[in-house]
């Protein structure tokens, strides 16, 4: 397309990403089994923030929901993967996307017509919901939760999370920013009666930004129930979870493709350092508060825009807030 | 695809409006108005501010359900077709005030513009709107950073960019720099001339007096009078609509 950045940029992107893969790959090697989870975390994270931001920051609508996709990966796999189901790991995931998939396409086509705070606390009201079933249910394991098979291997799922993660940032970058689907969500979300003018039928587009940004979220969700082995209600659908997604995106750059994993770094991480020094991460929701006001204020286009060839211009979170 | 509901023939004009009535609330804002706008021509919707044009434009381009009436284009019937469905069937419009992608650049505006048409020749065809309006230097802006004049050009390029057969231009040259007012209307003839049809919405006379081949006023959403310029420009009717009394 015309609108492709400049080829240098494009090729520094390139050589960026493959540097960046190659230190990941070859990071287990050289840093502590905890450091190690630190930054399987941080990929874990990465890969949500971006899910949110398809449709946070390129479809311009504020889901307060994507915890009960998160939940409904993880349960999917704790379930199927219980002594009397016995699944294979990697066959749950694909059931988990589908599920997330179909529930998001179901609830997003009645409440993605809605707007501003209505949807926001549409998806909000539909996680807590959800959360409350998961605690009454048998299935699930009620407020006990539960158990899956452990599988003690931390370098299995550092290199899961680094794949998926890479491939969610890759097909995202070339869906957002390449096809007519970026084109199209990036048109209503500014402008919603302009884009029916050019002919995009804005509710379909939105519900496909609402099934895929679902879709990924579950993924990460059944990979993290595996990994840390027992999950229950708050755990894996606890509203921290969209939160901490929300917050990300801001700090990153709402409505860029490398953004959320740039916010996802630097929070995931001063989590952890709270956490390793005072024993609880009590005051890690008060900081998050902090950095919404302070992003809000002072740093509009988040940490992305300060990097050479950064977006200008307060828009996509001013028209974001403005519709609240 | 509402079906046909009386034996009447399908139109063969490109945009028929019959009986279009929208009420708001206890206000009537457009009352029963007809009319038909033939291939390539430009007609202007002239009238005070109230009358009911910008209403019209709305009940035509889908983004306001009829309450009575019907709308044709190009020999189909759209009447409450959604937004979206009316412009895949040929209509492009602007809008009084513009309605830009603000936080993409205008070259991403005109590409946003042809998403659901030719894709795979949306930049070059980009390329060409941009020479045509002469915005080419601003390409890579954001939309936001434009000056309200280039505004209403890149709005006018995203109508370009769908190769519409009717368009509909509000207010399109109302504010603008006298080299802006040139460029549009240098646009709008050469958009017609490859055989789109206009219904314009302006206050400007000047630009009404050399674009429109025919005049609607409209006045307390009627059409009070139609005709060409000369016509309506001495008739008592129009005087009466907008400065508000009898001679």
């Amino acid at each position: 397309m015309v609108s492709k950045p400049s080829r240098r940029r494009l090729v520094a992107t390139g050589l960026a990403l493959v540097a960046g893969t190659a230190a990941l790959t070859a990071l287990p090697a050289f840093i502590d089994p905890y450091s190690l989870r630190i930054v399987t975390g941080v990929l874990m994270w990465a890969g949500l923030a971006c899910a949110w931001n398809i449709v946070g920051g390129y479809a311009g609508y504020i889901s307060f929901g994507h915890s009960a996709f998160f939940g409904i990966g993880a349960y999917v796999t704790g379930i199927l993967m219980q002594s009397g189901v016995g699944m294979p790991f990697l066959a749950t995931l694909p059931l988990g996307i589908l599920v997330a998939v179909g529930v998001a396409a179901a609830i997003g086509g009645p409440t993605m017509r809605l707007r501003g705070a209505y949807f926001a606390i549409a998806t909000w009201a539909f996680a807590e919901m959800l959360m409350q079933l998961a605690t009454v249910l048998d299935i699930t394991g009620g407020t006990g939760g539960l158990s899956l098979p452990a599988y003690l291997n931390e370098f299995f799922f550092y290199y899961t999370m680094l794949v998926v993660a890479l491939a969610v940032y890759l097909g995202a970058w070339y869906l957002l920013e390449r096809t007519r689907f970026g084109y199209r969500l990036k048109a209503l979300r500014d402008h919603e009666p302009a884009a029916e003018a050019v002919g995009i039928h804005t509710t379909r587009v939105k519900v496909q930004a609402f099934a895929l940004s679902a879709g990924i979220t579950s993924l990460f969700g059944s990979i993290y129930a595996y990994w840390v082995t027992f999950i229950d209600p708050r755990s894996v659908m606890g509203p921290e979870i969209t939160d901490q997604m929300v917050v990300m995106v801001l700090l990153g750059g709402l409505g860029t493709v490398w953004g959320p994993a740039l916010g996802a770094t630097v929070l995931w991480v001063t989590n952890r350092y709270i956490w390793s020094e005072f024993g609880d991460t009590a005051i890690y929701l008060p900081i998050l508060g902090l950095i919404i006001a302070l992003i809000v204020l002072f740093l509009p286009n988040g940490l992305i825009s300060l990097l050479p060839g950064g977006r200008r211009g307060h828009g996509v979170l001013t028209r974001l807030l403005r519709k609240l | 695809m509402p079906a046909s509901r009386d034996a009447r023939p399908q139109p063969r004009s490109p945009l028929v409006v019959e009986g279009a009535v929208k009420h708001f609330g206890g206000v009537t804002a457009v009352d029963g108005v007809g009319l038909e706008v033939a291939s390539r021509e430009v007609v202007g919707v002239i009238g005070p501010n109230g009358s009911g044009k910008s209403t019209l434009f709305n009940l035509i381009a889908g983004m306001l359900a009829l309450d009575e009436g019907r709308v044709w284009l190009d020999g189909r019937e759209v009447t409450g077709l959604p937004a979206w469905r009316i412009a895949r069937a040929g209509l492009a419009r602007t809008f009084q005030i513009p309605s830009l992608f603000d936080n993409i650049s205008v070259r991403d505006n005109l590409l946003a513009a042809a998403v659901e048409g030719d894709w795979k020749g949306a930049p070059g065809r980009a390329g060409e709107v941009l020479e045509m309006l002469e915005i080419g230097h601003v390409a890579d802006n954001l939309a936001s950073e434009l000056s309200g004049g280039q505004q209403k050009l890149l709005e006018f390029g995203r109508v370009c960019m769908r190769d519409p057969s009717v368009i509909l231009l509000d207010e399109a040259t109302a504010g603008v720099h006298p080299k802006i007012r040139r460029i549009m209307l240098e646009a709008i003839r050469r958009v017609r001339e490859a055989g789109a049809t206009f219904l314009v919405i302006e206050h400007d006379m000047e630009m009404v007096r050399e674009t429109c081949d025919r005049i609607v006023v409209m006045d307390a959403g009627r059409v009070v009078v139609e005709g060409s310029f000369d016509e309506i420009a001495d008739n008592r009717e129009v005087r009466r609509a907008y400065l508000g009394r009898r001679e």
